[in-house]
């Protein structure tokens, strides 16, 4: 059995599933804190169910987004520095009051991953002493063309550290995006967000190891997958916009829908995702308009209108998740899912864990391109096995190659995603069909 | 006749370049929309026509050439394209009096706003492709015979050159090389000449053709109303409403000193059963419906979500998403003999005359 929790500032909610099945629908426990409503909920699992419980997966980001974000200095790569203000990156209004401080340094790299110039790490170091004594203990370091050499970011992070193992420091090449500017906001949020990552984590572990001391303890990702708790404090801005996923992942689990799409009722609209393999379909950046996108692979949700095209031979599922329903749904939807279900904590309870290997790869020709998409699908079951996957049950869920317009010839981005269970989980939550060619 | 553009031009100008242009992310074009923003607040922008200005006027194309990184990933700093008007002025000896887009679509349909922005030049509503080709060769300019030298060129490291050539073709294998060395971006000014030159062999109304689209676009109208909107000003047709049944990356062989990368996507159409395929290489090259051609380059292709409307950028285009495919001619000057030579499939390396080459 499996739990799902969604933990907010001072409550959290839980439900339990035994594979597609929900044996303790969704509870919530408010008390004076968030250590206090999780250990409560987790005890009363463990009255009700004893030791059952080979999973606890929590969703952090209400707790994530609610949080004031911790202050962070920005160092940013590059040639050279803007030459007026009006070209300097712009920041989504959320996250600019949280940068005290950017720092340019000398350097970058191109898309072959050739230096543009020399990392000036000495004008760094003589700057370093300035950042190291103030209050702020988080940095964040964007290079220009990170997605093809990380090298100047980790001699930037390695001189940090040497001076101070105990900053927090995000790096932008952990996030795919070949645009800066993503890559910078996603590293400053990331690294905003690193100190109630790590608080979290240890709550969640004391709770866990205290009343489930067997489960595997997951946080859940903005992909629909999990990911281990150890991440979370790393990693806090995969987890910073889980539920659409785990909607969708939760009214497929319901309905036994692996490959399909999943329409959403909510009070808010309507919405609409697909399935794919058992998982939402992802893209690698959360966009928010017309400024700069969070470069987490999230789930695809669009809003549902009267032109909405249903293809036939696709299974659809339709959650009618309102909390008023005296009217039936909008657009003629008829709802084929029970609405009594928090199906985001389902989906959370039914998360795989997932891997992603999204970079460049320089290729001569299509013999070459087959074997380094090889290597990637290799290298993404590898990380889920990393992740706690048992190595003969990852799966690929995503296999894709894309052409960069413009770009260096040769030069490809291949993006493979995997998924996988642990080993005290034999049984796969959505059963999917052998993988056949390519998507 | 000259006008001042309103912050709700540019804005549309940015949705109007993205819809000429759907192969290419957007990004970059969004950049440069809130500088552009930005520095309206403390000045006015000026688009005139070709018209306006005396008939030797000095004018220059300015956009960026790229083949590498991406403008988005290493945005400029601000001081390289006046850099490039100041080379080819030094290099001419003569004042330049207003600038015109490279092409009228994408980042290039965006930056001579910017630049006029910083130079207090006006911006010509005219551009030398009307669209954008993947090529600096492939301009009406180039038909025309007007030389496209000096090109004065700078990247984001701050280092610059000057490149005399002596035909189109030949400056764009000096440039590309260039500008891979440069970084993967650099800020061009190039096709210096008179203003009756441009006049004769330009691209006319093309930034306020941009404009127009984004009206449409943005509009809070019915995406079915937008079509016909649309379709009246481009002359558009909508060739099918498919999904995407297959994506294939590097699908055709290719010249590797090009920007190039080619790939294909399959569509099918549910309510014909028909097959539509893409071929793409930088831009949406060919459109063939059951193997027959739909379109072929010049003609201009956009792919629009079919629920909302919106353009798809090819790199959203995912398996099982349904896309409605528009295509519309380009300037008519590209259905010339010369035109077709230049911009036709077989320019691309696809062994296909376009269809209107008997009557061009």
């Amino acid at each position: 059995m499996r739990i799902g929790l969604r933990l907010q500032e001072t409550s959290c909610r839980s439900l339990v599933l035994d594979g597609r099945n929900i044996v303790s629908a969704a509870r919530e426990i408010h008390a004076d804190s968030l250590a206090e409503a999780l250990d409560s909920a987790l005890s009363g699992i463990r009255r009700e169910f004893g030791s059952g419980i080979t999973d606890i997966t929590a969703d952090v980001g209400r707790v994530l987004a609610s949080r004031k974000l911790a202050n962070v200095v920005a160092v940013r790569i590059s040639p050279r520095p803007p030459a007026d203000a009006f070209h300097v990156a712009g920041l989504p209004a959320l996250v600019e009051p949280a940068v005290s401080r950017t720092v340019h340094v000398c350097g970058g790299h191109d898309m072959r991953g050739r230096p543009l110039a020399p990392l000036d790490l000495e004008a760094f170091l003589t700057a370093l002493p300035g950042i190291l004594s103030g209050d702020v203990r988080n940095v964040a370091i964007t290079s220009v063309g990170s997605t093809a050499s990380m090298d100047h970011e980790t001699r930037i992070a390695d001189a940090i550290l040497s001076n101070d193992s105990e900053m927090r420091i995000s790096i932008s090449s952990d996030f795919f995006s070949s645009i800066f500017r993503d890559r910078d906001y996603t590293a400053i949020l990331n690294s905003a967000l690193m100190e109630t990552g790590e608080e979290l984590a240890a709550n969640l572990e004391a709770a866990g190891r205290r009343h489930f001391p067997a489960a595997t303890l997951s946080f859940a990702r903005n992909d629909g997958g999990r990911a281990p708790l150890a991440r979370l404090a790393m990693m806090p801005v995969h987890g910073l916009r889980p539920e659409p996923a785990m909607a969708i992942l939760g009214a497929a689990t319901l309905a036994g829908v692996p490959d399909g799409e999943v329409i959403l009722c909510a009070d808010s609209g309507v919405s609409v995702g697909y399935t794919r393999r058992g998982l939402p379909a992802a893209n690698s950046l959360i966009r928010q308009g017309y400024e700069a996108s969070l470069a987490s692979n999230a789930a695809v949700v669009g809003s549902y209108t009267a032109n909405h095209l249903t293809r036939p031979d696709v299974p659809s599922v339709v959650a009618d998740l309102r909390t008023d329903q005296k009217t039936p749904p909008p657009f003629g939807l008829i709802a084929t899912l029970p609405s009594t279900h928090d199906v985001a904590l389902v989906g959370s309870a039914a998360a795989p864990l997932t891997s992603w290997i999204d970079r460049l790869e320089t290729v001569s020709g299509r013999a070459d391109l087959k074997a380094v998409q090889h290597r990637a699908e290799e290298d993404a079951q590898s990380a889920a096995v990393q992740l706690g996957a048992n190595p003969g049950q990852t799966r690929i869920i995503e296999s894709n190659v894309f052409a960069m317009p413009y770009g260096n010839p040769g030069i490809v981005r291949i993006r493979v995603q995997a998924a996988g269970e642990t080993s005290s989980n034999n049984e796969r939550f959505l059963a999917t069909e052998p993988r056949g060619a390519t998507p | 006749m000259s006008t001042q553009l309103t912050r709700d031009d540019v804005r549309h100008l940015r949705t109007g370049a993205h819809f000429l242009a759907c192969a290419i992310d957007p990004t970059a074009i969004h950049v440069y929309t809130d500088m552009i923003l930005q520095a309206m607040e403390h000045q006015s922008l000026e688009l005139t026509t070709v018209d306006e200005l005396a008939s030797d006027d000095l004018v220059v194309a300015v956009g960026m050439v790229t083949q590498g990184l991406f403008i988005a990933d290493m945005p400029p700093v601000g001081d390289e394209f006046l850099g490039c008007i100041n080379a080819m002025e030094a290099s001419l000896g003569r004042r330049v009096r207003a600038i015109y887009p490279l092409a009228a679509a994408n980042i290039n349909g965006m930056i001579p706003l910017m630049v006029g922005l910083q130079s207090s030049l006006p911006v010509i509503d005219s551009d030398p492709m009307g669209r954008v080709f993947p090529l600096i060769s492939q301009t009406t300019l180039s038909i025309g015979q007007v030389p496209i030298s000096p090109i004065a060129m700078m990247g984001v490291t701050g280092e610059h050159a000057l490149v005399e050539a002596n035909s189109p073709q030949r400056a764009e294998t000096l440039v590309r090389a260039l500008v891979t060395e440069l970084g993967g971006w650099a800020a061009t000014a190039m096709y210096p000449c008179s203003a009756a030159q441009l006049k004769e062999h330009g691209v006319h109304g093309s930034v306020s053709r941009m404009i127009r689209i984004g009206q449409i676009q943005d509009s809070e109208t019915s995406v079915e109303r937008k079509f016909l909107m649309l379709a009246e000003l481009l002359d558009a047709t909508r060739v099918a409403r498919a999904r995407v049944s297959h994506i294939e990356g590097l699908s055709r062989p290719t010249d590797l000193g090009l920007p190039a990368q080619p790939s294909s996507v399959t569509l099918e159409d549910e309510s014909t059963g028909q097959i539509i395929r893409l071929e793409i290489q930088n831009e949406i090259l060919l459109v063939l419906v059951d193997g027959a051609i739909a379109a072929a380059v010049p003609d201009m292709v956009t792919l629009l979500n079919s629920e909302h409307g919106t353009v798809v950028t090819l790199d959203d285009v995912r398996v099982g998403n349904v896309v409605d495919v528009l295509t519309y001619p380009a300037a008519a000057q590209w259905y010339s003999h010369a035109g077709l030579d230049l911009t036709e499939p077989k320019a691309f390396g696809i062994p296909l005359r376009h269809p209107r080459r008997s009557h061009a």
